[in-house]
């Protein structure tokens, strides 16, 4: 309970700077998000000209206000959804989030059961007890002996 | 129960793999990087590969498709971040006051900011049209970069050349504006 409350707080304490990250992006988070349409890495990753363009396109947005889902819809309008370094969180780029999550869950789901399974198996099963009757019968002259 | 849970489970493993299977044999199949490029490198030539893009001056679209047929055509794929462009388009310029009535000399700006392409076309006095390309789709499907890339296609819609050298360029306007 105590760990739940833990992470909730420390959820809303991350509120606020997404939302600032929103209203006032920096140059450097945008460029590690955003694509370089010729080189296939990030922007911050690469100095070719057609990263520079961008680069210079994204610090005119900054300047003029502009939050960053402008700015990055802007470049989607502009060169397509593949210059965004993260697949698009609608459609069909909401598969490549939720698929590895998916997998996860099904593949612990799987690891469990077998545990689980694998734990059954290996228990001893009961057996019912069949004592020796020489054995019962020597036992109970013992008790009377140490009785009587 | 169990045995029946289990077979479906395993159906279900292989149905799972078969169609992973397949989706790779067609992505194989479909990412054979034949773009025209590489169709001319191996001698033939292929029919234009047709688009429908924007033009960058706002003035409505171009459809590659409705051209074919009426007049031969010169492609530029072009973009302002690229310098050696720069000569080139300049080179088409020229031979469009000279070809211009015979032949459409269409640009497709490329993997680029439209306005700074548009920019870049004022600023190097390029007059003839493009179109804007920014996911760079069309440039694939004609041989991906490097860019300059520029395309002779005939009358009637095949690719008859790619610009290598700098005499190619009269060779192939005269052999489309023939066409």
């Amino acid at each position: 309970m105590k760990r739940i409350a833990l992470v909730c707080f420390a959820a809303l304490l991350l509120v606020p700077i997404a939302r600032a990250s929103e209203r006032h992006p920096s140059q450097a988070e945008l460029e590690g998000e955003v694509m370089c349409p010729v080189c296939g890495t990030t922007l911050d990753q690469s100095s070719s000209p057609a990263a520079q363009q961008i680069k210079g396109v994204i610090a005119g947005r900054i300047a003029a206000g502009d939050t960053k889902t402008e700015i990055k819809d802007r470049l989607v309008a502009e060169y397509g959804d593949a210059i965004l370094a993260a697949p698009p969180r609608h459609g069909f780029g909401l598969l490549a989030w939720w698929l590895p999550i998916g997998g996860i869950v099904v593949a612990a789901v799987i690891v469990g059961l077998g545990a689980w399974r694998w734990s059954r198996a290996r228990e001893p099963a009961p057996r019912a007890v069949q004592p020796d009757p020489a054995l019962e019968r020597r036992l109970d002259d013992e008790l009377r002996r140490f009785e009587g | 129960m169990a045995r029946s849970a289990r077979l479906t489970a395993q159906a279900l493993a292989v149905a799972v793999v078969a169609g992973l299977l397949v989706l790779l044999i067609w992505r194989v199949a479909h990412d054979d990087n034949t773009g025209v490029s590489q169709a001319l490198d191996s001698g033939r030539h292929p029919t234009a590969p047709a688009f429908d893009l924007n033009r960058l001056d706002g003035r409505g679209r171009i459809d590659l498709a409705t051209l074919r047929g009426k007049k031969p055509m010169v492609l530029d794929f072009w973009a302002s971040w690229c310098v050696p462009c720069i000569q080139e388009s300049k080179r088409l310029e020229a031979a469009q006051k000279r070809y211009g009535d015979q032949i459409a000399f269409i640009g497709v700006d490329t993997k680029d900011f439209s306005e700074d392409a548009r920019r870049w076309q004022r600023k190097h006095g390029i007059t003839y049209p493009s179109v804007h390309d920014g996911s760079g789709k069309v440039l694939a499907k004609w041989g991906g970069l490097p860019i300059p890339k520029i395309f002779f296609v005939a009358r009637n819609g095949k690719v008859v050349g790619e610009l290598v050298v700098e005499e190619d360029l009269t060779r192939y306007l005269r052999q489309i504006a023939a066409s």
